[in-house]
């Protein structure tokens, strides 16, 4: 037995090693890859976001302090004039919460082919088919759950949840639920969903990449600007909850489609030597 | 060439498998968790400890055999269920025979810091246990001077292995030693078998009474409360249960963001808004330091909450009704109060006295009554 065991072995260690040299003269002719690393930024006034800091002032004057930021992000694209990658790892949906750092750095390990590239389109949120109820069973991406009745079929979860305070008019410091999903309108016993989610372009330069590279790429969040242009969110008259207000949370995704997004300083990295 | 390579290789595989099987001696049985749809996927459980058959049902006896304490004298006995009551969800509730404010004391008569935590699908949790979440994988640190826990290596503050020896040495607990409590279940004829059939010898140790009553724990699930029957479409809601649910999953009353999903919480820590003075050193800042957590706890499961008084890590609200009440107008701001607590400019929801009774209709629709009676979870017939 132990010797049959051990000519086993043998051919199986060969067997391992010519599956390895063989796989050396493959490299040459398979794809090009470069690895990304996409960060996601949150940004006040232009400098990384202080969380639980009171030291911000919206369009409408009204100071404010964010606690944190959960939101989804979903079907990355990057494109150029030869070639249009999408992202298909993890379905292309990427989960963000400022409470749990490693979660700002999605790493496409699949690669992303050489290639030049001019702009990157990402989806805020989920699509509708995207958004199922029940998709998630673990958090924390299941804590994002959107109630039903609100909600729909495909309306599962919270596109963003941005929690924080703002000092109101009479000068208390309110608490804020900036909370964005699909959207439900009543109208005479009827409930009609809405989808709110939406897709932004964002031009950007990647060039002259080798193969090994690790391209990191930044797309901020301005949070500022979710709170003005076009629309001037006043806490004050909006008030803390949205969730079945549709006409606020349009005025935000409005205002998120605007120039709620940016890409930062990208930066190669060169693996070669 | 390569795929003939491969194949042999496949062969090889098959066959040395093949010989290694009838090798092996027949271990304990693995335990198989049931595939809830709507729940969690990732389990807590220790690499180091997996869950079989075997030490499910020596973690059983354990758990409720009063020896655990390390003593024999009926007046010293105590064990996990001497506070985690099955019939109250495993939690220690309103009408414990002998600690009727609900809060339990230790053999030595002290009161533990806190209330009872139940005892229900903690597998599921892994955002720490314990109302500060201290018990959790990523924590680095050995024993703990609050609990008496010394520390050695073995004693780490991981999972519910670490909350079996702290609840034998913890002076507010059984205020035993380790030495003892495995020399009197060792000494006791029906364990060594016992404990050969879950880890392979007789013998008796720390490290397998705690795996074992881990293992058991785990297995303590509960999805057949009546809002679970409804979510699978089993059974209807009354009109009143269904209002006081949309007023819970909605910014209407808004509990669900923070005891939301099904298995009504989402393990997060958060202030919500009961004080604006804060002494109690067991709170999440007394776990992290960061002074934004000051007066933290985590949200608990609603699963059963029915019978979980008093609530609160103190208990301070004996009825559901005081809960209630308190989520409607009782808010205090303080600086650390969590901004989904929202209506704290109105010291609450404000609710009728309609929707209050319409919402603790529906946190009624959350007790699981099979739990209650379970025999997989009961006290085995043949311990006394
Ligand atoms: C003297 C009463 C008492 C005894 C005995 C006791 N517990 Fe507890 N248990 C508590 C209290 C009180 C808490 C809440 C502690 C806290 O968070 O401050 C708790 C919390 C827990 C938790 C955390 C639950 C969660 O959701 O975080 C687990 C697990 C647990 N106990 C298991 C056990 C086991 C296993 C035993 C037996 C080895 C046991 N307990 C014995 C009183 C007791
Ligand atoms: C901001 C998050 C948050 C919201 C919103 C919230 N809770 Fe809680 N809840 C908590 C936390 C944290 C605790 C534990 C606090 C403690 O022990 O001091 C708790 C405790 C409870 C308890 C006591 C459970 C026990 O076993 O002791 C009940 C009951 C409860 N909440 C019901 C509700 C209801 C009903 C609502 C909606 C009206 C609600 N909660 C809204 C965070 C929240």
């Amino acid at each position: 037995m132990i010797t049959f065991k051990r000519i086993l072995a043998l051919v199986l260690g060969l067997g391992i090693l010519a599956l390895t040299s063989c796989k050396d003269d493959d490299t040459k002719t398979s794809d090009d890859l470069v690895m990304l690393d996409i960060h996601f930024l949150h940004y006040g006034e232009g400098q990384p976001l202080l969380f639980d800091s009171l030291i911000y002032v919206n369009e409408a004057g009204n100071k404010y302090e964010v606690t944190e930021i959960q939101w989804f992000v979903s079907d990355i694209i990057l494109t150029g004039p030869d070639k249009t990658t999408s992202i298909t790892q993890n379905e292309n949906i990427h989960y963000i919460d400022t409470n749990i750092p490693e979660t700002s750095t999605w790493t496409i390990s699949e690669g992303v082919p050489v290639a030049d590239y001019t702009s990157l389109t990402l989806t805020f949120g989920l699509k509708d088919e995207k958004n199922t109820v029940g998709k998630f069973t673990d958090p924390p991406e299941a804590n994002m759950i959107w109630p039903f009745h609100i909600g729909g079929d495909n309306g599962g979860y919270h596109y963003m949840k941005l929690n924080g305070f703002w000092i109101d008019v009479e000068n208390e410091r309110q608490p804020f639920n900036f909370h964005l999903g699909v959207g439900s309108v009543e109208e005479g016993g009827e409930t009609t969903f809405i989808q709110n989610w939406f897709e932004v372009t964002l031009p950007l330069s990647i060039a002259q990449l080798s193969k090994r590279d690790t391209v990191v790429l930044p797309v901020v969040m301005n949070v500022e600007n979710w709170f003005g242009n076009p629309n001037t969110w006043d806490h004050d008259v909006v008030g803390p909850k949205i969730m079945k207000n549709q006409t606020a949370m349009r005025m935000g995704i409005e205002n998120g489609m605007t120039d709620g997004f940016s890409i930062g300083n990208i930066e190669i990295i060169n693996h070669e030597e | 060439m390569k795929n003939e390579i491969l194949l042999s290789a496949f062969l090889g595989f098959l066959l040395l498998a093949g010989c290694g099987d009838s090798e092996v001696q027949k271990g304990p049985t693995p335990y198989e968790f049931p595939g809830i749809f709507y729940f969690p996927k990732d389990l807590n459980i220790p690499e180091d400890n997996l869950t079989t058959e075997e030490g499910v049902l020596l973690g059983r006896y354990l758990f409720y055999d009063g020896r655990l304490s390390g003593r024999t004298h009926q007046d010293s006995l105590m064990s996990c269920s001497s506070c985690h009551l099955q019939q109250n969800g495993f939690d220690t509730g309103f009408d414990h025979p002998e600690f009727t404010s609900g809060r339990p004391r230790g053999l030595a008569g002290t009161f533990t810091p806190h209330y009872t935590l139940p005892l229900v699908n903690l597998v599921y949790n892994t955002n720490g246990y314990f109302w500060n979440g201290f018990i959790e994988a990523s924590n680095p640190q050995y024993g703990s001077e609050a609990h008496h826990v010394p520390a050695e290596p073995h004693f780490h503050m991981k999972n519910i292995e670490s909350i079996v020896w702290m609840t034998i040495v913890d002076p507010n607990e059984i205020n035993g030693s380790i030495e003892q409590t495995v020399q009197v279940i060792s000494e006791i004829p029906v364990y060594p078998p016992m404990f050969k059939d879950a880890f392979g010898s007789e013998e008796v140790n720390i490290e397998r009474i705690t795996k074992a009553i881990a293992q058991f724990v785990r297995t303590i699930i509960s999805n057949n409360s009546k809002y679970h029957q409804y979510i699978e479409g089993k059974t209807v809601l009354t009109e009143s249960e269904s209002r006081g649910m949309e007023l819970f999953f909605s910014e209407e009353a808004d509990c669900f963001h923070c005891h939301g999903g099904f298995l009504m919480s989402t393990y997060e820590f958060f202030n919500n808004a009961k004080d604006s003075v804060f002494t109690d050193p067991f709170d999440r800042f007394g776990v992290t330091g960061d002074i934004m957590h000051t007066g933290v706890y985590r949200a608990p499961s609603l699963i059963n909450v029915e019978l979980t008084g008093p609530y609160m890590h103190d208990g301070r609200f004996k009825t559901l009704r005081e809960v209630v009440d308190f989520y409607s107008d009782g808010l205090v701001i303080s600086p650390y109060t969590h901004p989904l607590m929202k209506y704290i400019s109105t010291n609450g929801v404000q609710m009728s006295e309609e929707q209050k009774d319409d919402l603790i209709a529906f946190l009624k629709t959350l007790t699981d009554h099979q739990l209650l009676t379970d025999p997989r979870y009961a006290k085995p017939s043949d311990l006394n």
